[in-house]
Protein backbone atom coordinates (compact mmCIF):
# COMPACT_ATOMS: atom_id res chain seq x y z
CA UNK A 1 0.00 0.00 0.00
CA UNK A 2 1.22 3.10 -1.27
CA UNK A 3 1.83 6.14 1.07
CA UNK A 4 -1.03 8.29 -0.72
CA UNK A 5 -3.37 5.63 -0.06
CA UNK A 6 -3.12 5.77 3.79
CA UNK A 7 -3.39 9.73 3.45
CA UNK A 8 -6.35 9.80 1.57
CA UNK A 9 -9.44 10.21 2.81
CA UNK A 10 -11.85 7.37 2.08
CA UNK A 11 -14.74 8.26 0.16
CA UNK A 12 -17.98 6.32 1.54
CA UNK A 13 -20.94 6.12 -0.91
CA UNK A 14 -24.63 6.13 0.10
CA UNK A 15 -25.77 2.17 0.22
CA UNK A 16 -29.06 2.85 2.23
CA UNK A 17 -32.16 2.25 0.21
CA UNK A 18 -34.60 5.39 -0.09
CA UNK A 19 -37.57 3.79 2.22
CA UNK A 20 -35.22 2.76 4.87
CA UNK A 21 -36.76 4.51 7.25
CA UNK A 22 -39.93 2.78 5.66
CA UNK A 23 -39.25 -0.62 7.03
CA UNK A 24 -38.90 -0.14 10.56
CA UNK A 25 -40.87 0.86 13.12
CA UNK A 26 -38.19 2.37 15.29
CA UNK A 27 -36.70 3.41 12.36
CA UNK A 28 -39.78 5.86 11.38
CA UNK A 29 -40.21 6.94 15.09
CA UNK A 30 -36.53 8.78 14.38
CA UNK A 31 -37.71 10.41 11.30
CA UNK A 32 -40.91 11.46 12.54
CA UNK A 33 -39.03 12.92 16.14
CA UNK A 34 -36.33 14.61 14.10
CA UNK A 35 -38.93 15.93 11.50
CA UNK A 36 -40.51 17.58 14.37
CA UNK A 37 -38.39 20.30 14.25
CA UNK A 38 -40.30 21.60 10.79
CA UNK A 39 -43.54 22.18 11.99
CA UNK A 40 -42.24 23.29 15.31
CA UNK A 41 -40.13 25.92 13.13
CA UNK A 42 -43.28 26.93 11.07
CA UNK A 43 -45.61 27.76 14.00
CA UNK A 44 -42.86 29.51 16.27
CA UNK A 45 -42.45 31.76 12.76
CA UNK A 46 -46.80 32.48 13.40
CA UNK A 47 -45.78 33.47 16.13
CA UNK A 48 -42.90 36.19 15.42
CA UNK A 49 -45.83 37.45 12.78
CA UNK A 50 -48.48 37.69 15.60
CA UNK A 51 -46.02 39.55 17.51
CA UNK A 52 -45.06 42.21 14.71
CA UNK A 53 -48.79 42.25 13.82
CA UNK A 54 -49.09 44.28 17.00
CA UNK A 55 -47.51 46.84 15.49
CA UNK A 56 -50.00 47.26 13.39
CA UNK A 57 -52.36 49.57 15.71
CA UNK A 58 -55.08 48.86 17.48
CA UNK A 59 -57.16 49.55 14.46
CA UNK A 60 -55.93 46.85 12.44
CA UNK A 61 -54.52 44.39 14.59
CA UNK A 62 -56.45 40.98 14.13
CA UNK A 63 -54.84 37.94 15.77
CA UNK A 64 -54.83 34.70 13.72
CA UNK A 65 -58.20 32.81 14.25
CA UNK A 66 -59.40 30.32 11.49
CA UNK A 67 -60.58 26.80 11.94
CA UNK A 68 -57.02 26.25 9.43
CA UNK A 69 -54.95 27.61 11.96
CA UNK A 70 -56.23 25.77 14.91
CA UNK A 71 -55.77 22.71 12.84
CA UNK A 72 -52.52 23.45 12.06
CA UNK A 73 -52.10 23.88 15.67
CA UNK A 74 -53.33 20.69 16.63
CA UNK A 75 -50.87 19.01 14.21
CA UNK A 76 -48.11 21.17 15.69
CA UNK A 77 -49.23 20.22 19.22
CA UNK A 78 -48.77 16.55 18.36
CA UNK A 79 -45.84 16.85 16.94
CA UNK A 80 -44.56 19.29 20.00
CA UNK A 81 -45.85 16.62 22.46
CA UNK A 82 -43.77 13.55 21.12
CA UNK A 83 -40.64 16.13 20.71
CA UNK A 84 -41.38 17.00 24.40
CA UNK A 85 -41.61 13.15 25.34
CA UNK A 86 -38.64 11.80 23.38
CA UNK A 87 -36.24 14.83 24.30
CA UNK A 88 -36.78 15.00 28.15
CA UNK A 89 -36.76 11.58 28.03
CA UNK A 90 -33.05 10.95 26.91
CA UNK A 91 -31.97 13.33 30.03
CA UNK A 92 -31.48 9.94 31.84
CA UNK A 93 -29.06 8.78 29.49
CA UNK A 94 -27.38 12.59 29.01
CA UNK A 95 -27.27 13.83 32.18
CA UNK A 96 -25.15 12.35 35.73
CA UNK A 97 -25.32 13.93 39.20
CA UNK A 98 -23.93 12.46 41.87
CA UNK A 99 -25.49 13.41 45.50
CA UNK A 100 -23.10 12.85 48.58
CA UNK A 101 -20.99 10.77 46.18
CA UNK A 102 -23.87 8.36 44.88
CA UNK A 103 -25.08 8.59 41.58
CA UNK A 104 -28.89 10.04 41.29
CA UNK A 105 -30.85 7.38 39.59
CA UNK A 106 -31.59 8.15 35.51
CA UNK A 107 -35.40 7.82 36.06
CA UNK A 108 -35.22 10.38 39.05
CA UNK A 109 -33.63 12.78 36.44
CA UNK A 110 -36.02 12.01 33.43
CA UNK A 111 -38.94 12.52 36.13
CA UNK A 112 -37.41 15.78 37.44
CA UNK A 113 -37.45 16.75 33.27
CA UNK A 114 -41.24 16.10 33.06
CA UNK A 115 -41.90 17.83 36.56
CA UNK A 116 -40.14 20.59 35.16
CA UNK A 117 -42.00 21.18 31.74
CA UNK A 118 -45.18 20.26 33.68
CA UNK A 119 -44.59 23.30 36.07
CA UNK A 120 -43.54 25.55 33.26
CA UNK A 121 -46.49 24.53 31.12
CA UNK A 122 -48.68 25.47 34.64
CA UNK A 123 -46.53 29.07 34.48
CA UNK A 124 -46.83 30.11 31.21
CA UNK A 125 -50.57 28.51 30.81
CA UNK A 126 -51.39 30.87 33.74
CA UNK A 127 -49.44 34.07 32.28
CA UNK A 128 -51.26 34.47 29.14
CA UNK A 129 -54.48 33.27 30.21
CA UNK A 130 -54.76 35.62 33.47
CA UNK A 131 -52.99 38.54 31.70
CA UNK A 132 -55.67 38.67 29.09
CA UNK A 133 -58.08 39.91 31.77
CA UNK B 1 -16.46 26.96 18.55
CA UNK B 2 -18.03 23.65 18.52
CA UNK B 3 -18.88 23.08 22.12
CA UNK B 4 -21.17 27.02 21.40
CA UNK B 5 -23.14 25.19 19.04
CA UNK B 6 -23.62 21.83 20.83
CA UNK B 7 -25.03 24.24 24.05
CA UNK B 8 -27.14 25.65 21.47
CA UNK B 9 -28.58 22.67 20.14
CA UNK B 10 -28.93 21.38 23.61
CA UNK B 11 -31.10 24.06 24.91
CA UNK B 12 -32.68 24.37 21.82
CA UNK B 13 -33.96 21.19 22.59
CA UNK B 14 -34.50 21.65 26.16
CA UNK B 15 -36.29 24.88 25.37
CA UNK B 16 -38.68 23.38 22.81
CA UNK B 17 -39.55 20.42 25.12
CA UNK B 18 -40.52 22.80 28.14
CA UNK B 19 -42.30 25.64 26.68
CA UNK B 20 -43.53 25.34 23.11
CA UNK B 21 -46.70 22.77 23.53
CA UNK B 22 -48.15 25.11 26.29
CA UNK B 23 -48.02 28.02 23.77
CA UNK B 24 -49.19 25.97 21.25
CA UNK B 25 -51.90 24.71 23.00
CA UNK B 26 -52.95 28.08 24.85
CA UNK B 27 -52.08 30.30 21.72
CA UNK B 28 -53.16 27.98 18.53
CA UNK B 29 -55.71 26.17 19.93
CA UNK B 30 -57.91 27.76 23.12
CA UNK B 31 -57.60 30.79 22.51
CA UNK B 32 -58.75 30.92 19.05
CA UNK B 33 -61.17 28.85 19.31
CA UNK B 34 -62.70 30.80 22.24
CA UNK B 35 -62.22 28.32 25.11
CA UNK B 36 -60.25 30.84 27.18
CA UNK B 37 -59.07 34.38 27.61
CA UNK B 38 -55.61 34.43 26.19
CA UNK B 39 -53.33 37.62 26.04
CA UNK B 40 -52.74 37.47 22.11
CA UNK B 41 -56.14 37.80 21.29
CA UNK B 42 -56.94 41.37 22.03
CA UNK B 43 -54.49 44.41 21.13
CA UNK B 44 -54.13 45.84 24.28
CA UNK B 45 -53.31 43.36 26.54
CA UNK B 46 -50.80 41.88 23.80
CA UNK B 47 -49.02 44.91 23.58
CA UNK B 48 -49.09 45.50 27.04
CA UNK B 49 -47.25 42.05 27.55
CA UNK B 50 -45.06 42.87 24.77
CA UNK B 51 -43.43 46.13 26.47
CA UNK B 52 -42.33 44.16 29.04
CA UNK B 53 -38.59 43.67 28.68
CA UNK B 54 -38.56 40.32 30.72
CA UNK B 55 -41.52 39.48 28.06
CA UNK B 56 -39.29 40.60 25.18
CA UNK B 57 -36.19 38.88 26.70
CA UNK B 58 -38.50 35.49 26.99
CA UNK B 59 -39.52 35.85 23.49
CA UNK B 60 -36.10 36.00 22.37
CA UNK B 61 -34.95 32.93 24.52
CA UNK B 62 -38.31 30.40 22.82
CA UNK B 63 -37.84 31.56 19.37
CA UNK B 64 -33.97 31.55 18.76
CA UNK B 65 -32.90 28.85 20.84
CA UNK B 66 -35.38 26.02 19.31
CA UNK B 67 -34.04 27.41 15.56
CA UNK B 68 -30.39 26.19 16.59
CA UNK B 69 -31.45 22.73 17.67
CA UNK B 70 -33.81 22.46 14.55
CA UNK B 71 -31.29 23.82 12.06
CA UNK B 72 -29.31 20.52 13.60
CA UNK B 73 -31.99 18.08 13.17
CA UNK B 74 -32.99 19.19 9.58
CA UNK B 75 -29.82 19.17 8.38
CA UNK B 76 -28.71 15.40 9.72
CA UNK B 77 -31.80 14.42 8.94
CA UNK B 78 -31.31 15.45 5.17
CA UNK B 79 -27.95 13.56 5.92
CA UNK B 80 -29.64 10.56 6.93
CA UNK B 81 -32.73 10.60 3.83
CA UNK B 82 -29.29 9.98 1.41
CA UNK B 83 -28.98 13.74 0.82
CA UNK B 84 -25.09 13.79 1.79
CA UNK B 85 -24.13 17.43 0.61
CA UNK B 86 -26.70 18.25 3.83
CA UNK B 87 -22.53 17.96 5.21
CA UNK B 88 -21.02 20.09 3.51
CA UNK B 89 -20.04 23.91 4.43
CA UNK B 90 -22.79 25.47 2.39
CA UNK B 91 -25.31 23.37 3.97
CA UNK B 92 -24.11 24.19 7.20
CA UNK B 93 -23.99 28.05 6.36
CA UNK B 94 -27.68 27.62 5.25
CA UNK B 95 -28.70 26.04 8.21
CA UNK B 96 -27.48 27.73 11.10
CA UNK B 97 -26.75 31.25 9.40
CA UNK B 98 -30.69 30.37 9.29
CA UNK B 99 -30.77 30.14 12.47
CA UNK B 100 -28.81 33.33 13.20
CA UNK B 101 -30.59 35.13 10.81
CA UNK B 102 -34.07 34.10 12.89
CA UNK B 103 -32.07 35.48 16.17
CA UNK B 104 -31.87 38.44 14.33
CA UNK B 105 -35.00 38.72 12.96
CA UNK B 106 -36.51 38.41 15.95
CA UNK B 107 -34.14 40.96 18.08
CA UNK B 108 -35.12 43.34 15.51
CA UNK B 109 -39.20 42.87 15.69
CA UNK B 110 -38.91 42.97 19.56
CA UNK B 111 -37.13 45.86 19.61
CA UNK B 112 -39.19 48.01 17.07
CA UNK B 113 -42.75 46.64 17.09
CA UNK B 114 -43.79 47.62 20.51
CA UNK B 115 -41.39 50.03 22.54
CA UNK B 116 -40.08 48.70 25.71
CA UNK B 117 -42.49 50.05 28.62
CA UNK B 118 -40.94 49.50 32.44
CA UNK B 119 -44.69 50.68 33.76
Amino acid sequence: MTTEAHTAQPEYRWRMPADWWARQRHYFLYVVREFTALPLALWLLWLLVEIKRAGDGPGRYAPHGSMPFVVFSVVVLLFALYHSYTFLSLAGTILHFKVFDRPVPSRLIVLSQFGLWAAASVVVGFALIWFAR
Amino acid sequence: MHLFWWFMFAQGGVIAAVLIPVHVLVQGILGPLGIVPVVDRHYDTWVSMLGNPIVKLYLLVLIAFPFFHFAHRLRYLLVDLGLPAAKGVPAQALFYGGAVGVTLVTIWVLLTTIPISLG
